[in-house]
């Protein structure tokens, strides 16, 4: 099968999307053009077939972020540079149920990975954080994402961290 | 006369062109082959300076937010989509949100950005270099 990751574009068909996730599925119908188009909050890419060019198979959206400088607890602060902290956030990240076990999910993380460690050389950014549901937090481990210690550990998402320079030495070996 | 024999090393240096070398699939093989006889090209350095100054031409075109594309007699288009190429578009640049953090989110964070990067993981290294 092989495959195209790109942005999304305004006439991809997403109506039959399901990745048997509700919120998911409601971003890329719903959302996730508006979001990147009109509002710019967020940016879309999507893996489609390239005998479906159309069909969107999967996706994954990255918006900037930062932590702001005097938002760190203040005994950490110390020594710490008078800047805020950049990051890239992996907003969202599914593929649909009926191409589990392709590899589609593996590719659109790496094509993620790619274009944040592209933007850090163009804008700056210090690590990628991700939101994962608890049950997927063994899947980016995987690849490298550090759970971070939460005071709130009931909540459905787990926030995860991966340092930009890991992603940068992966790709000079 | 060691200072001439060092001039004319260091010209021999100067001039001396990089060389390319890349290992060619049987289909590849077949492509180039069958493009250099489509453009008659007859030299492989000579193809590949016509194809990197291709490749320099797209890069600028989506460097500058340009689209590359093209139309059929009917005025059909096509747009071209390079994963690579994309990367380079100035869309690339992403827009900014605003995220919650709780106090221990922050110290963790802290801690593992002013620590060493962790090492990547073996399917990490599998991951970028498939």
């Amino acid at each position: 099968m092989g495959v195209i990751i790109r942005r999304l574009q305004e006439d991809d068909v997403v109506e039959n999307f399901d990745c048997q996730d509700e919120v998911l599925n409601n971003y890329l119908k719903n959302h996730a053009w508006t979001n990147q188009q009109k509002i710019s909050i967020g940016v879309t890419y999507v893996v489609v077939d390239e005998s479906a060019p159309r069909i969107v198979l999967g996706y994954f959206t990255l918006a900037s972020s930062a932590v702001p400088r005097d938002s760190f607890p203040t005994k950490h602060v110390r020594g710490l540079p008078r800047y805020d902290l950049p990051l890239i956030l992996l907003a969202r990240l599914a593929v649909d149920y009926r191409c589990a076990g392709k590899g589609l999910g593996p590719q659109l993380l790496a094509e993620a990975f790619r274009i944040s460690v592209a933007v850090s050389e163009q804008v700056g950014c210090r690590c990628i954080i991700t939101d994962a549901y608890r049950d997927k937090v063994s899947w980016y481990a995987k690849y490298g994402f550090i759970p971070l210690e939460s005071t709130s550990e009931n909540q459905p998402t787990q926030r995860m961290f991966l340092d930009i320079r890991t992603l940068k030495a992966t790709l000079k070996s | 006369m060691s200072a001439t024999s060092g001039t004319k090393k260091a010209q021999r240096n100067h001039t001396r062109k990089p060389k390319f070398q890349a290992d060619l699939a049987p289909l590849e093989d077949r492509i180039v082959r069958s493009l250099k006889e489509e453009l008659q090209v007859s030299s492989n350095s000579d193809f590949m300076s016509d194809a990197v100054a291709l490749f320099q031409w797209a890069v600028g075109e989506r460097r500058r937010g340009r689209k590359i594309f093209s139309e059929s007699t009917t005025g059909e288009k096509a747009v071209l989509v390079l994963p690579r190429l994309e990367r380079v578009a100035p869309e690339a640049v992403l827009p900014h949100v605003i995220l919650d953090w709780n106090e221990k989110e922050l110290a963790t964070l802290l801690d593992l950005t002013r620590g060493e990067p962790a090492q990547p993981t073996e399917a990490l290294v599998r991951l970028m270099r498939g």
